[in-house]
């Protein structure tokens, strides 16, 4: 028989090999069995990392998806000189090391050039230098000397993607780049109080920015993994993923083209006229969407840190000002609602007193001097004391239920929020004399937006809607997940009192009105002039005012409603009026909307057709 | 019954030593091979993504320029700049056409074939075809 291989050799490596099968066991239960927490915390702090996935922060568009905000990286570069040396100290043959140092220079020279820094800053940063940190907290080159390599020197932040493309190529060692997603305006000041914007620290400040943060910031995501020596993901090694979400887009009801139009007349008015401040705001009155909405002074978003917090603020709806006679649609528009009265009743406003209630009340005081004006006249000769006849008819209570149902005295629930209730206090606080003045606008104060919604509900058959600003929400797919379809507050008037309340006030623009002059002809300008005197040390002054003209057009089938207010412009001899500082501003735009939304003119066969049928609804 | 040798049974424990030697040798090398292939996969997916994420940035900087670049504001300045004056319209220079533009042309046109198909007799081509050339 043979011996095969079982001499005493085979068997002694036959042991030696199972010796070491055990010797391997015996290291596997000490690395994972005894000594498992220890390692595992080691290896943990070596080599496990989680990395955490910014989400983009979604973009806001206007209603015909031209970019209003968006995100764009930025890099911010900065050097770590002790990689450079290191990187020179690996090669031993000095001729070498001084061959590559060269090369290293003559980059950082194409570096300076890309960064637009003195070459002199950028040599400076790439100096090897140590930096105090607390003694405690010095453990990272086994010395407790409080110092330790300073590795991070920033160059520069802010440097765009084509830039850092470049300075990538020129690969050159001890540059480290953090990459960040910065907010970017293309428009500057386009829409800049109903955008708002995100600060350097990313925290959304103002505007649609703040308001809807929440569907635009989107939800960070993370992965835990394992880095290897030079510090870069071994992807292998994911343990867990959560995936980011990109933000939602926001879509505004405002047209880009409407915004520049009203924003460039702004700087006309603020030109021409330097105004404590001035608002204009156009809207569909069918839908209460916000077609633009411009305050002057305004300010460039991307430079928002240079505006002061007074210029930052969207004056539409954060400042309330008396509206002077365009609150006479109230008066008016109550009393032919209510049949009191038709367009042809008439009212003695020649005389400065009235009886009511029993009391003498003196009326206030008219612009010209008038006789017997019908209702008709009183609102296109914007009659102060014609207007007070008409409240007195109503009575308190009724004609403070009209004013209310404008929507004065409350918000507008305007999405962007931060907007003022106004004033109009209940009949219980008014003194004698507020019947007298609230119809003309005085006792009473309200946001430019109050008084653009209460002409809208006008143009809008007697319909008061809530203003939009967002049209819907889409998600990073560009689907659309939240629509806003147009929402009715309440029925202010019958839509044929609306119709005919839309025809007295195109003869405002008429030969004898406030507005003469300022028709589109074939368009129907249908608006109201107002002129509020201001109040300066507690009196009215007759050098300050607010002008205002507010309106729709065309009467018989509103499509566009649109409102100019300028607050204290400077005029010489006070005329500030708001004939003459915020009308022509009014008919510039009208003109330029015609041509840019194509509203086509009313024949005059429809005019009358629609104006008896009660508008075009 | 003879029992087997002492030998026989060494012999078996070399054999299955090396057995067990051979296969979790390739039971390393194969778990190896797998790691290597998951490693190499991981990474291009990683490549993948980071590449995407470029071209997200990319685009994301090219969409703000061209923003820039057609905001009205812009617009107006090239139009400045490269002395082009265009301006709105007045409205004293727009003829607004009653009725649709489309059907008005096609009426027109369809006015002239069927002049041309109720010629006189005669003519170098009969009237059909002439109306359906028009018609294509």
């Amino acid at each position: 028989m043979s011996k095969g291989f079982a001499n005493n050799r085979l068997t002694l490596l036959s042991l030696g090999v199972v010796a070491c099968f055990m010797a391997v066991g015996v290291r596997l239960v000490f690395l994972h069995v005894i000594d498992r927490d220890e390692l595992l915390r080691f290896v943990d702090k070596a080599r496990r990392q989680i990395v955490i996935e910014h989400a983009r922060r979604g973009t806001i568009l206007d209603s015909r998806g031209n970019l209003l905000a968006t995100s764009r990286s930025e890099v911010t570069i900065a050097v770590d000189a002790w990689a450079l040396d290191e990187f020179l100290q690996i090669d031993k043959n000095p001729a070498k090391r001084a061959r590559r140092a060269a090369e290293q220079q003559a980059k950082r020279v194409q570096l300076a050039a890309l960064l637009g820094l003195p070459v002199d800053d950028i040599e400076k940063a790439f100096v090897p230098a140590m930096r105090a940190i607390k003694p405690e907290a010095d453990q990272r080159d086994g010395k407790v000397d409080g110092l330790t390599k300073d590795r991070w020197v920033k160059l520069r932040e802010g440097v765009d993607e084509p830039t850092f493309a470049q300075i990538e190529a020129l690969n050159l060692r001890g540059l480290t780049a953090e990459r960040i997603y910065r907010r970017v305006y293309p428009g500057n000041e386009l829409a800049a109080h109903l955008i708002g914007f995100v600060n350097k620290e990313g925290s959304a400040a103002a505007g649609v920015e703040s308001k809807f943060d929440l569907f635009l910031k989107g939800e960070d995501g993370w992965i835990e993994s394992e880095k290897d020596g030079a510090r870069r993901e071994m992807a292998q090694f994911r343990t867990r993923e959560i995936p980011v979400k990109d933000g939602h887009d926001v879509v505004l009801t405002i047209d880009s083209v409407v915004q520049h139009m009203i924003e460039n007349e702004l700087r006309g008015i603020g030109a021409k006229y330097q105004p404590k401040f001035a608002t204009i705001i156009v809207s569909d009155p069918m839908t209460g969407r916000i077609l633009g909405m411009a305050n002057y002074p305004s300010f460039n978003l991307n430079e928002y840190n240079k505006a002061p917090l007074d210029v930052q603020r969207n004056r539409a709806i954060t400042d309330q000002i008396e509206p002077g006679s365009v609150f006479k649609i109230v008066a008016a528009g109550a009393a032919l609602d209510q049949g009191l009265v038709t367009p042809l009743t008439g009212f003695d406003c020649g005389n400065p007193l009235v009886n009511y209630k029993g009391r003498d009340l003196k009326l206030p005081k008219e612009d010209h001097e008038f006789g017997r004006l019908t209702v008709a006249e009183i609102i296109s000769h914007s009659s102060n004391r014609g207007a007070a006849h008409l409240a007195m008819l109503m009575g308190e209570q009724n004609f403070y239920d009209y004013a209310r149902k404008f929507g004065f005295g409350q918000r507008t629930g305007f999405q962007l929020g931060g907007e003022e209730r106004g004033m109009l206090e209940a009949p219980r606080n008014w003194d004698g004399l507020t019947i007298t003045r609230m119809p003309m606008g005085h006792a009473v104060a309200a946001t430019p937006l109050q008084m653009h919604m209460a002409m809208s509900a006008i143009a809008n058959g007697g319909v008061l809607l809530r203003p939009q600003i967002i049209q819907e929400i889409r998600d990073a797919s560009g689907n659309v997940t939240h629509t806003y379809p147009p929402e009715r507050v309440g029925q202010v008037l019958k839509p044929s009192t609306s119709a005919l309340l839309a025809q007295l006030l195109h003869s405002v623009v008429g030969k004898d009105g406030t507005g003469a002059g300022f028709d589109l002809p074939g368009f129907e300008i249908a608006a109201k002039t107002g002129t509020t005197q201001k109040i300066i040390d507690g009196r009215y002054v007759t050098t300050h005012h607010v002008g205002s003209f507010v309106g729709f057009f065309p009467a018989s089938r509103p499509e566009v409603v649109l409102t100019v207010i300028v607050d204290d412009a400077q005029v010489p001899g006070g005329r500030n009026y708001g004939r003459a500082v915020a009308a022509p501003a009014f008919q510039r735009i009208a003109e330029q909307l015609v041509q840019y939304l194509e509203i086509k003119p009313v024949a005059p066969a429809t005019r009358r057709l629609l104006a008896l049928s009660g508008g075009a609804r | 019954m003879k029992p087997p040798p002492a030998n026989a049974n060494i012999n078996r424990l070399i054999a299955l030593s090396l057995l067990l030697l051979v296969f979790s040798g390739t039971l390393g090398l194969g778990a190896v091979w797998v790691r290597q292939e998951i490693s190499q996969t991981a990474n291009r997916s990683r490549a993948l993504v980071a590449r995407i994420a470029e071209v997200e940035r990319r685009l994301d900087e090219v969409n703000a320029e061209v923003a820039a670049a057609v905001n009205p504001d812009a617009l107006l300045k090239q139009n400045q700049a490269m002395r082009l004056g265009l301006g709105t319209p007045q409205e004293v220079q727009v003829v607004r056409v009653e009725g649709s533009p489309e059907l008005r042309l096609a009426a027109k046109r369809n006015r002239e074939i069927f002049r041309l198909a109720s010629a006189p007799a005669g003519d170098s081509a009969p009237a059909f075809r002439l109306v359906t050339a028009s018609l294509r």
